[in-house]
């Protein structure tokens, strides 16, 4: 098969190491077995953009909104992007979260955070935004993301936010309306799916984009591992208290794993199929968790449309078969997504290798400042991106699949779009005691 | 000679292009004359379309822009502007030639289906190219989330009817005051009505000042159905079946606003947009909980009080029974298809239940066509599309069928219990059938009786229509649909029937 790279422009920005690197990337491009000499096809491929610092330009001031691991993880994520950028003001519901993320911050960049632009409490968010800021880093478990998005869209500060962005079909549906006031208000905004800001599955992306391996038939998306973590409760803290520090065993607080964490893959298989699944049958159960409400598996059929399947499966417990990976299959081929593809006899079509800096070891990319390179850039160079409203779609996708295990039905995109279901307690929240009863949802009838 | 044959085709082209010149100019002054505000309003007669306009927000806005009859009521200029121009102008120098603008129904004309044809979307979108300004508001962002989900189904004005001309009963919001009438000084029954045997009865509605008559429909058996050498009979008429019905009560009209009004008053607003195939838990199962706000104003502003309640959904319309058989300890609820069209008859077998032949009542046919429609026989019974100005009317204005009963045909068309299939009676089996209550299965219900909207043809006591609960709901902002008012569908509303007790009487 003469697959041949006509793609033209490949910009590589960054240190002199990773300019370095660029004639390592070309060569790579070689290692590319042709063993199928059947069928002549010609593809072309456009390369992804892959810069390895933000560029220089305005400087930036973040806030972080939601300063647990992964609101401080991003706040470093952030600084370690690029020139000219800083971190000025946090919010969270914990004092103790605060202090955390201050000690971070001094201890690995030497920043130090004003006591008047830190806040704590339920509408921190909303003290946080009336600080000058340009940027703002939401982390908090996914229930708040729809109100604090919308607040950010509405203040107009460009977004990075995790993923999921929401836990209930009235959340999804209100990011994806925000995301489109938030295209059309100019702002960029990045959402946490760092496969897609991976140089692996970009550049694996590429072609598959391109036709190396046909028409997508089905994907299998996996995301099985060992119990993650949780908080026992302590005799001081109120019923909130423990809930949100426990907070990834609470659906209303996290949307169930299979919102919270297999939403990546689920991601993945939508961004190759292009779409959105039509309709899911689920199951699933919990069978050792030991707090919260959360199942603990789930295997969901979705199909899109053509029939396109996507097979999803997602577990959390100990001494089990464990993966974490997409399989995508095509007329032509399949690939794993982060590095092969291949021909349907299962011959390599395409390797991705790490490109090497100059002292001839591969770069490590972390998707993760990556996903702020890109950000960064894009406000810079005034190239919007808004990632909203299809993250917001994948995590519809993974409430859709949610939702039929939790009931055994057949749950429909069109269900979703016009469920009113809304997750959580009722009125305004406050630490104390939680409306929320702790209720294991199991599907069907017992015999009779 | 050759020369001057030049010189003078020189001049033939030189005049041409004076000729061309002109007629540019001129076209060019007509098209501009021609769509100003003034010039539109010179001939266009409708009632109050400049005073609705100037109230409307397309008018009178705090930005002092000011939008123009051209702008709305013809696509933008490059996008078929001319062409539209010319179509609309000969259509109206036609009707303003020729026609009687009187005779002309504006309510008809006001109506989405028809507005629709008459304000282009392309020239709303022409304007508004952000669906989602910063500062619209939750509902607003949700609304227009649906309507790009619905692409190409819903126009503009589905929703936004009152932008360009005003009108305070069709804005489109929620109506929490909806049915908010003080009744002050009137008296409030504290007991239901009594019966008294199997004879007409007056039902009180306790805690309110309302009550309606019923009337005793005795049991008989009938030929349900139409025969094939009926007028416009459809196939679902038939075959005609003898059915037996034992007695009953019904309402002696269609349940009225006063009457649908108590019922929301006293189990409404609080009741939930039920999410119902997901987990949620309706904690209170005993307590009837009624609709919620409507959207929009239900009655159209054609009126409240005796008028037929309409746009209610057909399972608010079965808690309407429901409730009615709590308060009142009588059994409630709405009439089976067979019960309908026993007591709609009255004993009758022709098209109607007096004489009268449809052909003639009907716009069709040349003769009608020329001489106009002769409404003399049915004008006395029923409401339709000849005599009701496209809108319900009032149940005292018509008189009473055989039973006693009013409006039976026409005004409103009425909810039946049963669910609706086309071969509903070919299903039911030889000989005399036995209160037979539809299909059991099916996707829709039965209405009958026709409405305002319909001809002659289709107000027969044998039509069957059925109810279009997708079509009906498609401009529902609200997520999920009500479950307890249609927004799109002013035609239905629905009567009672009662259980008659035996033991009562033995």
């Amino acid at each position: 098969m003469g697959t041949t790279n006509k793609s033209s422009r490949r910009r590589f920005l960054g240190n002199t190491a990773a300019i370095g690197a660029i004639g390592v990337v070309g060569a790579s491009q070689l290692i590319r077995s042709c063993s199928s000499d059947s069928e002549t096809s010609t593809i072309t491929v456009t390369e992804p953009t892959i810069l390895g610092t933000a560029i220089d330009g305005q400087p930036l001031r973040a806030g972080v909104i939601g300063c647990g691991g992964r609101g401080s993880g991003a706040a470093l994520d952030f600084l370690n992007a690029g020139p000219n950028l800083s971190v000025v003001a946090i919010a969270d519901v914990f004092q103790d979260r605060i202090d955390g993320i201050r000690g971070k911050l001094k201890e690995e960049k030497g920043v130090e955070l004003e006591d008047a632009n830190c806040f704590v409490g339920f509408d921190a968010f909303k003290r946080l935004l009336e600080v000058d800021l340009d940027y703002v880093i939401l982390a908090t478990p996914p229930y708040f993301r729809p109100e604090h998005f919308q607040a950010c869209v509405e203040a107009r500060k460009h977004v990075f936010m995790e993923k999921p962005v929401a836990v209930d079909p009235v959340g999804a549906r209100a990011i994806m309306a925000a995301s489109k006031q938030a295209e059309a208000a100019g702002l960029c905004v990045i959402t946490g799916t760092q496969r897609r800001h991976s140089w692996n599955y970009q550049n694996v992306y590429a072609r598959v984009k391109a036709g190396m391996m046909g028409d997508i038939v089905a994907t299998n998306v996996y995301w099985n591992q060992n119990k993650l973590w949780h908080r026992e409760k302590q005799p001081s803290w109120t019923e909130m208290e423990f809930m949100l520090r426990d907070w990834v065993n609470w659906t209303w607080l996290s949307g169930d794993h299979i919102v919270e964490q297999h939403v990546h893959n689920i991601d993945v298989s939508n961004w190759f199929v292009g779409t959105h699944p039509l309709e899911a049958v689920g199951m699933g159960s919990r069978l050792r968790r030991p707090t919260g409400d959360c199942y603990d598996n789930f295997a969901v059929d979705f199909v899109y449309d053509k029939s396109v399947h996507m097979n999803s499966m997602c577990r959390q417990i100990n001494d089990c078969a464990t993966s974490v990976s997409e399989t995508i299959r095509g007329t032509k081929g399949y690939t794993n997504g982060e590095e092969f593809i291949w021909d349907a006899d299962g011959n390599v079509l395409y390797q991705w290798e790490s490109p090497l800096n100059a002292e001839g070891e591969k770069i490590q990319n972390s998707p993760y400042v990556q996903e702020h390179i890109d950000l960064v850039t894009a406000i810079r160079e005034g190239k919007q991106i808004v990632e909203a409203e299809e993250t917001a779609k994948s995590v519809l996708t993974a409430i859709m699949g949610r939702e039929s295990a939790y009931t055994g039905k057949k749950v429909t995109w069109e269900d979703m779009m016009g469920s009113d279901m809304v997750l959580g307690p009722k009125g305004e929240l406050t630490m104390g005691p939680v409306d929320i009863k702790a209720v294991i949802p199991i599907a069907g009838s017992a015999p009779e | 000679m050759r020369r001057k044959r030049i010189k003078k085709s020189k001049w033939i082209f030189l005049l041409g292009m004076l000729i061309a010149f002109l007629l540019i100019f001129l076209g060019n002054k007509a098209v501009v004359k021609t769509s100003t505000d003034e010039y539109c309003n010179s001939c266009h007669v409708h009632p109050h379309s400049t005073q609705s306009w100037k109230r409307s927000t397309h008018y009178d806005n705090p930005r002092g822009i000011q939008v123009h009859c051209v702008d709305c009521h013809l696509p933008p200029h490059g996008e078929g502007y001319l062409l539209e121009k010319a179509k609309t102008g000969i259509r109206d120098v036609w009707a303003n030639t020729f026609k009687d603008s009187a005779s002309f129904n504006w309510e008809e004309k006001s109506q989405i289906d028809y507005a629709k044809g008459h304000a282009f979307e392309i020239s709303c979108i022409y304007c508004h190219q952000n669906n989602y300004p910063l500062g619209l508001t939750k509902e607003g962002r949700e609304a227009h989330l649906y309507y790009e989900q619905q692409a190409g189904e819903l126009h503009c004005i589905n929703c936004h009817i009152t932008v360009g001309h005003y009108d305070p009963d069709r804005l489109h919001e929620k109506n929490i005051g909806f049915g908010n009438i003080e009744t002050a000084d009137a008296e409030v029954f504290t007991e239901a009505g009594e019966v008294d045997g199997f004879n007409d009865f007056t039902e009180q509605i306790v805690g309110s000042a309302i009550s309606f008559d019923m009337v005793a429909i005795p049991g008989g058996t009938f030929r349900m159905g139409s025969p094939e050498s009926e007028p416009f009979r459809f196939a679902d008429e038939g075959p005609v079946k003898e059915v037996k019905v034992d007695p009953f009560f019904m309402a002696k009209t269609e349940v009225s606003w006063n009457e649908y009004l108590a019922f929301f008053k006293q189990t409404g607003a609080q009741g939930k947009t039920a999410d119902a195939y997901l987990n949620v838990v309706n904690d209170d199962v005993d307590a009837i909980s009624g609709p919620t706000p409507p959207w929009g104003a239900p009655d159209q502003g054609w009126g409240k009080e005796s008028m037929p309640a309409i746009t209610m959904t057909h399972h608010a319309a079965e808690v309407y029974c429901q409730w009615l058989t709590k308060i009142t300890g009588k059994k409630y609820r709405l009439p089976t298809e067979a019960e309908w069209e026993y007591a709609a008859r009255g004993g009758s077998e022709t098209p109607y239940f007096f004489e009268g032949d449809p052909k003639r009542y009907v716009k069709q046919g040349l003769r009608n066509k020329l001489f106009g429609v002769d409404t003399t026989g049915i004008n006395s019974y029923i409401a339709y599309m000849e005599n009701s100005g496209a809108r319900s009317t009032p149940p005292d204005l018509r008189m009473e069928n055989p039973f006693g009963l009013v409006n039976m045909l026409g005004n409103v068309a009425e909810f039946c219990s049963d669910l609706y299939a086309e071969d509903t009676y070919a299903t039911y089996g030889d000989g005399v059938v036995s209160n037979p209550t539809g299909p059991g299965e099916g996707e829709e219900h039965v209405i009958r009786g026709g409405s305002f909207r319909d001809g002659a043809d289709r107000v027969r006591s044998a039509a069957r229509d059925y109810t279009r609960t997708e079509a009906w709901l498609k401009t529902d902002p609200q997520m999920p649909k009500s479950i307890w008012w249609y927004s799109d569908c002013l035609h239905v509303g629905f009567r009672v029937v009662c259980e008659y007790d035996k033991t009562i009487t033995e």
